[in-house]
C-alpha cells in the first residue's frame, strides 16, 4: 500500500482531468500518479465526472461531408496499416526506473545524464520550458547533501524520483509531490544514506536567502533568464 | 444518435462496435460511433471554441481516428466507454492547441496522460464501477445550479479556478469550495 503522505491539492487534480493544467506541472502530478493508487484511483473518477459532463451537453450535429471524409481517411490508414511492418517498440531496459512521461527526455539513466554542477552538493539538469516560460529540471542532491535556503518568488512544484529528502515541515519520499509558494522558505537536505533525484518545475527564479548561498543569487538568475 | 430503449443498451450497442472495429475492421461499425459520437465531440470543442466548426470539426475528426486506429487496446471489462472517448477528446485537444502554437510548451502529453487510461485502474470491478457512474448521474442532476455551473467551466471550457472566478466575479476561494463542495457530493474524491 501506498505510504505517500504528501499529495497534489484536489484543484490540481480536476485540472489535470480537465487538460486545463499546463504541461509542466502535468508532467509533476502525472509522476506522482504513477507511484500513488490513491490519487490515480481518484484521477479515474475524475475522468469519469468529465465524461459525465460531456454527455449532457447539447450534442453539435456534424456536417454529413464530415462523415464522409472520415470514412475515406480511415481507409487510407488501413491502407497504409496494412502496408507498414509492425516495429514492436524497442524495450529500452535502461529506463525502466525512470517514469513514463519523462521518457521522451532520459533515454538511459539518470547517472549518464550531463548535469549540471551548481554546488559539491547539488547538480541540475534542465529539462525544458514551459508556458510562461517555467523552468522543468531535474535535480540532484548528494547524500545528505543540501540546496541552501531559499525561497521562491513563483511557485515551485516537486516530485520525487528517487531517494528521499527532509526540510524544516517534514521527511519526503519517492513520488511525494509538494508545492511552495513565494510565502515558504525551507532548507531541503538528502538523507544520508542516498543521493535524492527529484522533478522540479519552477515558475520564476528562487531566492536563496542564507548568507553565504546569496551569493549564487546573481548566478542563478543568469542561467534562468 | 443511437435509438435504444435504454442508456445501458446504448452503451453495450456502441461498446459492440468498438469490438467489431477491433476484430474485423467494421465500417458500419464505425459509421455508427461516428454518428453518436461526432456531434458529442464537437459540442465539447464547441464549449471551449464557441463559433469555432473548423476546430470542433478537426478534433472531432482526430478523436475518431484514434477510435478506429485504437479500438484493440480498448478494454471493455475495465473502462467506460463515454470516458475512454471523454480521455481521448481531452488529451486531442491539448495536442491540438499544442500543434497550433496555442501552448508554448516543449512537453509532449502523449506519454503523460496515457500511463492511466492504457492500464487496469486497479482492482475496479464491473460493478463497483457501475456503482461509481451511478453516483456520479445521479448526483450530477441534483447538483445546486451555481457547482454544476462551475465544473461544466472547468472541465468543459477548460478554464482555470483562477479564469472561473474572474469570469464569474466571484472570490477564487468560493470558485475552489464550490469544485470541492460537488466533489464531495459526487464522491468523487477518496477522503484521506
Amino acid at each position: 500500500m501506498s505510504t505517500l503522505k504528501n499529495h497534489p491539492k484536489h484543484e490540481l487534480l480536476v485540472a489535470y482531468a480537465a487538460g486545463s493544467l499546463p504541461m509542466s506541472q502535468a508532467l509533476c502530478i502525472s509522476i506522482h500518479l504513477e507511484h500513488c493508487p490513491e490519487c490515480a484511483k481518484n484521477m479515474y473518477r475524475l475522468n469519469q465526472l468529465g465524461s459525465e459532463l460531456m454527455q449532457q451537453l447539447q450534442p453539435a450535429p456534424a456536417s454529413p461531408n464530415l462523415k464522409v471524409k472520415l470514412l475515406s481517411l480511415i481507409d487510407q490508414v488501413s491502407i497504409n496499416e496494412s502496408l507498414v511492418v509492425k516495429v514492436v517498440p524497442q524495450l529500452n531496459i535502461e529506463n525502466q526506473s525512470i517514469p513514463r512521461c519523462l521518457r521522451q527526455f532520459i533515454k538511459t539513466k539518470y547517472e549518464d545524464i550531463s548535469w549540471n554542477r551548481l554546488s559539491s552538493d547539488i547538480h541540475n539538469y534542465e529539462l525544458c520550458r514551459d508556458q510562461n516560460n517555467a523552468k522543468v529540471e531535474l535535480l540532484r542532491l548528494k547524500p545528505g547533501g543540501t540546496s541552501g535556503t531559499h525561497s521562491h518568488m513563483g511557485d515551485e512544484y516537486t516530485v520525487i524520483l528517487e531517494g528521499s529528502f527532509s526540510d524544516e515541515s517534514g521527511i519526503y519520499h519517492q513520488g511525494d509531490f509538494l508545492v511552495r509558494d513565494s510565502r515558504d522558505q525551507h532548507t531541503p537536505v538528502a538523507t544520508i544514506d542516498k543521493e535524492c533525484i527529484c522533478l522540479a518545475v519552477t515558475e520564476a527564479p528562487i531566492q536563496f536567502t542564507g548568507f553565504f548561498s546569496r551569493l549564487l543569487n546573481p548566478l542563478i538568475r543568469r542561467s534562468y533568464a | 444518435m443511437v435509438q435504444s430503449k435504454t442508456a445501458a443498451e446504448k452503451i453495450t450497442r456502441l461498446k459492440n462496435c468498438i469490438a467489431r472495429i477491433a476484430s474485423h475492421r467494421d465500417k458500419d461499425a464505425f459509421s455508427i460511433l461516428f454518428d453518436h459520437y461526432a456531434p458529442l465531440i464537437r459540442a465539447y470543442s464547441l464549449a471551449r471554441e464557441p463559433g469555432s466548426n473548423l476546430i470542433a470539426d478537426e478534433l472531432a475528426q482526430e478523436v475518431l481516428i484514434r477510435v478506429w486506429l485504437k479500438a484493440d487496446s480498448y478494454n471493455a471489462q475495465l473502462s467506460n466507454i463515454n470516458t475512454w472517448i471523454f480521455t481521448l477528446a481531452r488529451n486531442c485537444r491539448i495536442d491540438y492547441f499544442r500543434r497550433n502554437g496555442r501552448y508554448v510548451s516543449d512537453i509532449d502529453p502523449t506519454e503523460m496522460f496515457n500511463n492511466i487510461e492504457d492500464e487496469e485502474p486497479g482492482p475496479f470491478q464491473l460493478a463497483h464501477q457501475n456503482r461509481l457512474e451511478e453516483n456520479i448521474k445521479t448526483g450530477l442532476a441534483k447538483l445546486p445550479r451555481e457547482q454544476a455551473e462551475i465544473l461544466t467551466k472547468v472541465y468543459l471550457e477548460g478554464k482555470s479556478h483562477q479564469q472561473t472566478s474572474t469570469e464569474l466575479k466571484l472570490p477564487l476561494g468560493t470558485v475552489k469550495s464550490r469544485v470541492r463542495l460537488a466533489l464531495g457530493k459526487l464522491k468523487v474524491l477518496v477522503t484521506r
